[in-house]
Parts: structure tokens; C-alpha cells; sequence
């Protein structure tokens, strides 16, 4: 039990095993909770390193409903910045990105530094002798800490170090990630689709890493490219050698990883790609960079397809984050990426690629937009609440890490993010 | 008036009404076979190798997505938006017997989905092939007045 707006909320009886009650999606003291419990005190992603390259670059990002400012310093430092003016908390930076010299607070004038310290406070006079301004600087998140670039914040001082909590199966799937890039770094400077929906936020965490319903909702999808190589892929298929996997702390993916090294048309691109002058250096880069083994490796596994809970998913080319509202709104911001040290034509490859699917004028994405839309409409009914999370309980295995695995279409993803999600909102601590 | 508006005019109204008609095959047809469609994301003006775009298309993409959206399974499309556009602010750069054309225009496109009325705008830039005594779309690039903005559901095209 814990406490919601003095209310006692039974997470038991709203998340078992196998299903989880439809409330958990639609009710307002439930999602004031998760926004304390999960928005603040937990490691929250804010954007990636890549993203404000140079000092006095910036960007705007949010700690679940909390605006805050992601900044680079003259010193080329980057901070977490509340976006509040610490006088009277009028908001000090309007644009979604950019460059600057400072934060100036329009309402009074107040003017703060790209790393946080008030510089100057107009008519300073009237605050008398013992004011000192080194203690209104902008506030900031107590921790902020990063793995390969992606940046996290927590407004708790204690609890788990981002390394516990990205641990290290979780890490393995973002390296693969950026072990593309034959310098080991991806740049998430290539702009941003955004997409909005009336439905609760964990249905796009849920649906990230769901390997059930492409070959549903995305049918359309695969039977364009159907028309253009002849045949469907068998990826998702209920015989699929793909898994959906619980990495633990409510971080899963979809790992194709014996599928994709086991398909010979991976294998058949991989080799035309060589054919290419641009895709042998690509390969060669790569296989510099991190050895014969692995670079052959990571591309066959081609990247990955992961949500780091709650609100980072890294998936084909792309970084996406999950902005939550109100419990029925919600805003995706998806940024594909470009490989540091990769030929243009292996670059601009992954945006056109990314846009066909992902892009709103795109095959994919929008249609599970939709499918949120009808879940969010159907949640409306009451006389049967539960949501059913039971495929493949029977057959899940749990390997030497403690990673528990299913069949891509089995529901262990889910369960994993719902079991992590139960923990953090029954957790005894003082909000 | 003149001749070379009257036509261009009557094209981009024919364009429209195929698309509000949701008849993407005939509207991809309109297009030259060498093409490009082009709908900017986040600003209007970068290079495209280099910025995501909302479209980014030659003729074969656009046929593929025209045909996507015939099938009657990509479900963000079902049930269809009804739509109608509102053409106008028709800049014309050329002159009648040149080869290619360029034509500026505004749109406004309302649409209800679901019982629900959204309006687009935008301004759209083309380059006009002649053939036949009336034209090809060679370019068009179309610069939504949302263009930096998160879209609930935008899969018609424009």
C-alpha cells in the first residue's frame, strides 16, 4: 500500500502476474505518484550529450512534468538547469533549442549563466547588505550522470548510482548501439519527429518493445515491402528465433540477435554493402575500430531495439523519448542518429531509412499511435478492467544474469516493465 | 488572367481534389518519374542529407505509400480522414513555353477523422514540367505551418 493525495492505493490488486488493471492507465492519483516516484526520484533520461555540442548550446527537455534546461557552458561543461527564475519562478528560456550567452529572466531582468549561477539581478541595491546572490543560482536535479553520452538526472540525492541502474545487460544492448559509429559515439543532431496521443504513457514504453503486433498493426507496413522485395519478413512470426527479453529494473528489448545471425538476407546486404566504396570503408572503419569479431557482430545485430525505463527508448537508428502529460496525454519525441566517424551515404542511408517507418508522413509509426487511441477508448469499459500480459509465462527462461527471456511475441518485455513499475510505486519512502 | 495561370491553376486544384479524394494512385500519377517530395521537419530550409524530413520521396516512395494507404489495412487510416483544400496565394515564376515552371501556393486542408475537425496549413513549392498541355510535378516541397510541432495523426499526404 501507499499513499496517493492521502488516498490508499492497492498496487497489488492493481498489477499481478499475468494482467494489470485498467485504472493503472487512466487515473489522475496514480499518475501524480508515478511523477514523484518515478519522474523524480528515479533516473530519468534528459538527452543526449550530442545534442548541445558546443558551449552556450542548450536545448529544452523535462524531468517528467518539471521543465528544465539542458545546457553546455562556456567551459563546455553540460548542466541540468531547472527552467524556473529562482525569484519569482517565471520560466527564463522559451525556445525549444539553441545558442546563447545566458538565461535572462524577462519578467525582471534577472540573468543567469549557460552552467546555472545568477550573474546579475537588476536595482541589486533594494535587497540590502546581506544578500547573496551565490545561493539563487537556477536550481538543478541533486544528481546527474551519463553512459555513452546518453545524459540521466534524479532529484533524489540517494538510491541506485546510474551504473546499478543501467546495469550491465541493459549497457550491452546500448553499445551495440553505438559501437556502429566506427568512433564509438553516436550524434542525435539530425532533428526530431514528434508525435502526440489521448492515451496514457506506458503504452508507448509497452508498445516499444512489443514483438506481438508488428505483423498486425504494421501490416500495411510489410506489405509494402512485400511489393518491393517479394517477400515478408519473418521476424516477428510466433516461430521467430527473436526474443523479447527483462533486462531487470524495468529496462527490455526486443532482441533479434539469432534471428539477424541466422538470416541470410542480412547477411546478403551486409556483402553489398561492401560493394560499395562507401560501405567497404564504412566496414573497414569498423572493423579497425572494434576488431573483425565485433564489428561483423554488430552489424549483423544492426543496433538494438530497447526502452531504458521509463522514458528512453533506443530503437533501429533512432532515440526516443517519452514526455508525459496528464494520464490520457502524451508527447514522443523521436530523434534518429547519425554514426560519428560513418561516410555521409551510410548516414544520410539511416535517416531515410528511419523516415520511411518512423516519420509522421511515414508506413509505421501513426498506426501504432492509433492502436494507443483505441486502447485509451477501450479502457473507457469497466465490466472487464484487466489488461492480459500472459503470453508466454509458461515458457519463459531466466539465463545466467538473471535476464528472463521469451519468444519475441511473448509478453515477458511487459511483464518485466510492470513488475519494476509495481516495485518502484510500493517502495517505502517519504514523498 | 492569363493562359499559363488558368492552367497552372487548374492543375494544382485537380491535384487537390485527388487528394481530398483520397485518390493517391491518380494523385501519384501527377508526379514526373524523376521527382522529388519533400516535407521538412523542424525548419524549413537544411539539407536533407542531414536532417530528418517528415517525407523525403522519389516517385517509387511516393507509389508505395500511395499504395499503402489504397490497401485499406494501414489502420491509421481507418476509417479515412474526410478533407477538403483550400488552394491559394498562387505565385507563378515562368512563362508560358518554358519548359519548367516554378509555382508557389498556401493550402489549408481541414479534416475530420473520428469526429474530429483538425486544420493544416502550409505553403507549397513547385517545379511544373509541361507535358501534354498540361503538367508533371517535378518538386514539390511542402512547408507545414506545424512543421516543428508533435502531430496526433498525420498520415495522409499533402
Amino acid at each position: 500500500m501507499a499513499t496517493g493525495n492521502g488516498r490508499l492505493i492497492d498496487y497489488d490488486a492493481l498489477v499481478r502476474e499475468d494482467a494489470v488493471h485498467g485504472d493503472v492507465y487512466l487515473r489522475q492519483d496514480i499518475f501524480d505518484e508515478e511523477m514523484k516516484r518515478i519522474y523524480q526520484r528515479g533516473w530519468v533520461y534528459i538527452g543526449h550529450q550530442s545534442e548541445i555540442p558546443d558551449p552556450g548550446d542548450f536545448k529544452r527537455s523535462w524531468l517528467g512534468l518539471q521543465p528544465v534546461i539542458f545546457s553546455r557552458d562556456k567551459a563546455g561543461k553540460y548542466h541540468v538547469l531547472f527552467n524556473r527564475c529562482t525569484h519569482r519562478a517565471a520560466s527564463i528560456c522559451q525556445e525549444d533549442w539553441g545558442n546563447t550567452t545566458g538565461f535572462r529572466c524577462e519578467y525582471h531582468g534577472w540573468l543567469f549563466r549557460t552552467d546555472g549561477e545568477l550573474a546579475a539581478v537588476p536595482y541589486a541595491d533594494a535587497y540590502g547588505d546581506n544578500f547573496d546572490k551565490s545561493r539563487l543560482n537556477l536550481r538543478r536535479p541533486p544528481r546527474v550522470d551519463e553512459y555513452r553520452g546518453f545524459v540521466f538526472a534524479s532529484m533524489s540525492e540517494t538510491g541506485l548510482s546510474l551504473t546499478e541502474h543501467i546495469s550491465g545487460p541493459a549497457r550491452e544492448q546500448i553499445d551495440y548501439f553505438c559501437d556502429l559509429s566506427p568512433e564509438g559515439e553516436i550524434l542525435v543532431q539530425c532533428g526530431a519527429t514528434k508525435l502526440a496521443y489521448d492515451g496514457n504513457w506506458k503504452l508507448q514504453m509497452e508498445n516499444t518493445i512489443d514483438g506481438y503486433h508488428p505483423n498486425f498493426t504494421h501490416q500495411s507496413f510489410f506489405s509494402s515491402i512485400e511489393r518491393i522485395t517479394g517477400s515478408k519478413p519473418g521476424i516477428f512470426k510466433g516461430d521467430s528465433l527473436s526474443e523479447v527479453r527483462d533486462l531487470g529494473m524495468g529496462h527490455t528489448n526486443i532482441d533479434t540477435r539469432a534471428y539477424n545471425r541466422a538470416d541470410p538476407a542480412v547477411k546478403a546486404r551486409l556483402d553489398m554493402m561492401q560493394q560499395t566504396s562507401w560501405g567497404k570503408k564504412y566496414y573497414d572503419d569498423l572493423v579497425e575500430a572494434h576488431g573483425k569479431e565485433r564489428a561483423e557482430d554488430v552489424l549483423t545485430v544492426g543496433g538494438t531495439h530497447m526502452n531504458i525505463f521509463p522514458n528512453l527508448c533506443v530503437l533501429g537508428q533512432q532515440v526516443r523519448t517519452i514526455r508525459p502529460i496528464s494520464p490520457d496525454r502524451t508527447e514522443v519525441f523521436l530523434r534518429p542518429s547519425l554514426l560519428k566517424g560513418a561516410p555521409d551515404e551510410i548516414n544520410t542511408m539511416r535517416i531515410r531509412q528511419y523516415e520511411a517507418f518512423y516519420s509522421p508522413h511515414g508506413g509505421g509509426i501513426h498506426d501504432d499511435v492509433e492502436m494507443f487511441n483505441r486502447v485509451s477508448e477501450g479502457l473507457r469499459c469497466t465490466i472487464d478492467p484487466w489488461l492480459i500480459f500472459q503470453r508466454g509465462l509458461h515458457r519463459e527462461t531466466v539465463d545466467e544474469d538473471g535476464v528472463r527471456i521469451g519468444q519475441c511475441t511473448d509478453e515477458t518485455s511487459q511483464r518485466g516493465q510492470w513488475r519494476h513499475w509495481k516495485t518502484v510505486m510500493q517502495e517505502e519512502i517519504n514523498l | 488572367m492569363s493562359a499559363l495561370r488558368d492552367k497552372v491553376e487548374n492543375f494544382l486544384y485537380k491535384e487537390a481534389r485527388l487528394m481530398d479524394e483520397n485518390r493517391y494512385l491518380e494523385w501519384a500519377g501527377l508526379y514526373a518519374d524523376e521527382c522529388l517530395y519533400w516535407i521538412p521537419c523542424n525548419e524549413e530550409d537544411y539539407d536533407p542529407a542531414k536532417h530528418v524530413s517528415m517525407l523525403y520521396a522519389d516517385n517509387n516512395l511516393l507509389k508505395s505509400h500511395a499504395l499503402r494507404l489504397n490497401e485499406g489495412k494501414a489502420f491509421a487510416q481507418q476509417p479515412k480522414s474526410r478533407m477538403r483544400r483550400i488552394v491559394s496565394n498562387i505565385e507563378i515564376d515562368g512563362d508560358e513555353g518554358d519548359e519548367e515552371i516554378g509555382v508557389f501556393a498556401n493550402f489549408t486542408v481541414t479534416e475530420i477523422r473520428k469526429h474530429e475537425q483538425r486544420v493544416h496549413s502550409g505553403r507549397s513549392e513547385y517545379k511544373l514540367v509541361s507535358e501534354n498541355g498540361s503538367f508533371r510535378i517535378k518538386y514539390k516541397k511542402i512547408n507545414l505551418v506545424s512543421i516543428d510541432e508533435a502531430q496526433d495523426n498525420v498520415t495522409f499526404l499533402l
